[in-house]
């Protein structure tokens, strides 16, 4: 008799938490893709696949996790992509040009994104220009400083970096066991980041300002440093991500990262974190992203067109939004009564 | 034929609030009507409800002597009647031209819309009354009297024959009130029915034929403007039963050093405001709305920026750039509009509690949750929060308990308040939740804190305040003791003409 309640009682707040619906959606497309993939004999469910799905998240969890952060805080950087191929230009020219080690193309990559970020929140804190403005002007101007940056010592033309080197290649490409070095910084990443957002004062003030930042700001919490600090993360973990293409290629390109603007936005959103600010975790976000991808490379296994999987990616997205302005629009419905 | 607009017992209520009860009064054509009564009296909600904005639960409105429905404001412009509020309801970066006529541009043959026949049209109506105004000028670079005069045009336009102005000379010098004036003149010699609510009493003579008085929501007095005086008036306004609401209070009788002093303190809102609160005192400020009550406030509390004068906490100067800065200094702020400014309305009770010392219930960087629960249900406990559980948003708790989740956290023991700011804390709250927060305030000064408390509603600043500072166009007008302050003394520093 207890148990039976203490079992519905943790089974039903597991069932309203939105991470679980999206793990269920999860389990359910992994289902679909399978029988799918078995009736066109061949099959989905193997650990390879599996493997492929996470190494492909590698890069996109760092612009998700910085998405996310800003996401909960209530704004938006849609510079994260262009920043990212400026990261990895600059350790690429570091290290294939100027003959840096590797770990100070790393740091000077990080920290020239971080001033890139720090200029964003400037912006946005101090000039008070609307994010969506400040974070598409700074996508500009740090791809044309990427371009500027590879054409120096060649003639002033822009062209891709190559560079050899042992350590960026372990880090891209190398395994621990039958798992890839970068799944597992990713998976620490989601586990460190995930920590400070749920248990830290700091967490928490981070989602009082998403949730109203003038009753935050009344109570003493300073929402432009936080604001701050969430932008220069969102740029060096966009850094982190233009290290790892480069590292993986072993060359730092101009196209880096270019089909990856909304990525981390659309993976932040899909896990359950609204766009009024103010509430989600990590652990949506890493569910959101694995069923990005797992949608995209399943329709792919499956043989489905990969314009059409474009499309229908679009789809899904605006399926997660619509359900969270619905819920929105409930909650205030609530409000007003 | 003679254009009337009557209004047969309505009624409208909100949660907790009864805002009109059966009011009836018929406004003719060819006279101002003023609507006058203190701040929550009404008033709005009447002019809502005529405009279409809000729909009465009881009565009914008689256009012309038939009656009519307005379900939104749409049809209630349809119906020719027309609302110029405060807030103007203009597109700044259009014309004039295409302001006064929004929804009925005139066309060209070829359907695109005939610039030059607008520019004309727009000309005939501003030549009408006779205002310096270019039709082809952005709204956004007029000045605030002329956005207003444009406002009224656009009303004119339509062919509205019940305007109905909602403060219109706030934000008007002298010399644009009486271009306002002749503006509303013309009008009623054109047989309008114009309808005029204003707080200022001079204006009221000035302009209006008939007067009606709400309070709380009635109709107290029909007056001809003729055969009243402004003290006949001022009663009509302020003259309730009271009642014993604030006679069972148990107060505090003894204050202690003074622990808060404002000498001369000058903002962009503010000039020159001095005065001060001692431990244990409650200490009211009065004045109407934009007065610079909340202004106050706001520098003592570090968000507006201070430009002159001096804020001294418990003997000692300080400079106060953020609210952080005033916490750090002992003084709390329960701001003006709950929801808005308050409380972080998607957040659990917990979560609302602990935002103004999250960092204090850190072990290392890490939130204590055992400590916060005990902190949080310790406000509960204390205040009689009214919740299901900690966890609950506090979208779900009612007005009374979201502003006990307010207080709550500002008085917690993480948190040593020696100056108390409360900007409007019974605004929409219950009878029943008032009385509680008046016990609550006393409660406050006996355990030493100064409080500075704000409120619109007269009876309250004047029953529960040991003093009272009237504010008027940024300034104090004056202070009074609670024997000797009546609701038609403030109200008559807090109305002064600013000289």
């Amino acid at each position: 008799m207890e148990k039976t309640n203490i079992y519905k009682k943790y089974f039903s707040s597991l069932v309203h938490h939105k991470v679980f619906t999206l793990f269920l959606l999860f389990i359910v497309m992994v289902g679909v893709f399978t029988i799918w993939s078995a009736l066109r004999g061949s099959s989905f469910l193997r650990f390879a696949i599996f493997r492929n799905i996470l190494n492909s998240l590698v890069v996109t969890s760092f612009l998700a996790i910085g998405a996310g952060f800003l996401l909960v805080g209530g704004n938006i950087d849609l510079s994260q992509a262009a920043v990212g191929a400026f990261g990895g230009i600059i350790l690429a020219a570091a290290v294939g040009k100027w003959g840096l080690p590797w770990y100070a193309g790393i740091m000077a990559a990080l920290a020239l994104c971080g001033c890139l970020g720090a200029i964003n929140a400037l912006l946005i804190t101090k000039f008070r220009i609307p994010f969506f403005i400040a974070t598409l002007a700074m996508t500009l101007m740090a791809q044309g400083l990427m371009y500027l940056i590879s054409s120096i010592g060649n003639n002033g033309i822009a062209a891709n970096i190559n560079f050899q080197d042992a350590a960026l290649k372990y880090i891209g490409t190398g395994m621990i066991g039958p798992i890839p070095l970068g799944i597992i910084i990713m998976l620490l990443f989601f586990i460190v980041y995930g920590v400070i957002l749920a248990k830290t004062g700091f967490g928490m003030k981070v989602k009082f300002i998403g949730g109203n930042a003038i009753a935050a700001g009344l109570a003493g919490i300073n929402a432009a440093m936080i604001t701050y600090i969430l932008f220069v993360n969102s740029a060096v973990l966009s850094g982190v991500a233009g290290i790892f293409t480069a590292a993986r290629l072993g060359q730092g390109s101009l196209m880096a990262l270019q089909t990856n603007q909304f990525t981390g936005i659309t993976a932040a959103v899909l896990g359950g974190i609204s766009f009024g600010g103010g509430t989600g975790g990590m652990a949506g976000v890493f569910v959101g992203l694995l069923i990005l991808n797992t949608f995209q490379i399943g329709m792919g296994a499956v043989g489905v067109n990969p314009f059409w999987v474009q499309v229908f990616t679009g789809a899904l997205l605006l399926v997660a939004l619509t359900a969270d302005f619905v819920t929105q629009a409930r909650s205030r419905k609530a409000q007003a009564a | 034929m003679l254009k009337t607009l009557e209004f047969r017992k309505i009624g409208k209520s909100y949660p907790g609030v009864r805002a009109l009860d059966s009011v009836s009064f018929k406004a003719e054509g060819g006279k101002v009507l003023a609507l006058v009564g203190e701040n929550g009296a009404g008033k709005s909600t009447l002019l809502k409800i005529m405009s279409g904005d809000q729909k009465a639960d009881e009565g009914e409105i008689l256009l012309n002597g038939k009656p009519v429905d307005f379900p939104d404001p749409r049809a209630a412009i349809a119906a020719g009647v027309a609302v110029i509020y405060q807030d103007r309801q203009l597109i700044p970066n259009m014309s004039v031209m295409e302001n006064i006529f929004p929804d009925n541009l005139p066309r060209t043959r070829l359907g695109l819309f005939d610039k030059n026949k607008l520019y004309t049209k727009a000309k005939e109506i501003i030549n009408t009354f006779g205002l310096p105004i270019d039709p082809a000028e952005q709204v956004g670079r007029l000045n605030v009297a002329y956005q207003q005069m444009v406002e009224i045009m656009k009303a004119y336009a339509r062919n509205a024959d019940i305007i109905a102005f909602d403060e219109p000379t706030a934000p008007l010098t002298d010399a644009e009130i009486e271009i306002l004036f002749d503006l509303i003149l013309k009008l009623k010699a054109e047989g309008k029915v114009v309808i005029y609510v204003s707080h200022r009493l001079a204006e009221i003579f000035k302009i209006a034929d008939d007067i009606v008085v709400l309070k709380d929501g009635r109709l107290v007095k029909l007056l001809k403007a003729g055969e009243t005086s402004e003290a006949e008036l001022i009663r009509a306004m302020v003259g309730r039963d009271i009642g014993d609401t604030y006679a069972n209070l148990s107060r505090n009788e003894s204050f202690g050093k003074v622990m808060l002093e404002v000498k001369n303190l000058t903002t962009q809102y503010l000039r020159g405001v001095s005065f001060r609160v001692r431990e244990g005192e409650i200490v009211g400020l009065a004045g109407l709305v934009g007065s610079g009550r909340t202004e106050v406030a706001r520098a003592l509390f570090g968000v507006d920026a201070v430009t002159g004068g001096e804020i001294i906490v418990n003997g000692r100067p300080v400079v106060l750039k953020s609210p952080g800065d005033a916490i750090k200094h002992g003084i709390a702020l329960c701001p003006e509009d709950r929801k808005e400014q308050g409380l972080v309305m998607g957040h659990s009770l917990r979560d609302n509690v602990i935002m103004p010392f999250i960092d204090r219930l850190c072990k290392k960087i890490f939130v204590n949750r055992s400590k916060t629960t005990a902190v949080v249900n310790d406000a509960v406990k204390k205040y009689a929060i009214k919740t299901p559980s900690i966890e609950k948003t506090v979208a779900e708790l009612s007005g009374g308990n979201q502003q006990k989740v307010i207080l709550g956290r500002w008085t917690s023991e993480m948190l040593k308040t020696k100056v108390l700011i409360l900007d409007e804390p019974t605004k929409g709250i219950d009878v029943g939740t008032k009385r509680e927060i008046y016990q609550t305030i006393c409660d406050f000064a006996k355990q030493g804190i100064a409080v500075l408390f704000i409120s619109s509603e007269l009876p309250e600043v004047i029953n529960l305040s040991d003093s009272i500072i009237v504010m008027n166009n940024g300034r104090v007008a004056g202070s009074l003791t609670r024997g000797e302050a009546t609701e038609e003394k403030v109200l008559s520093l807090a109305m002064q003409e600013a000289s």
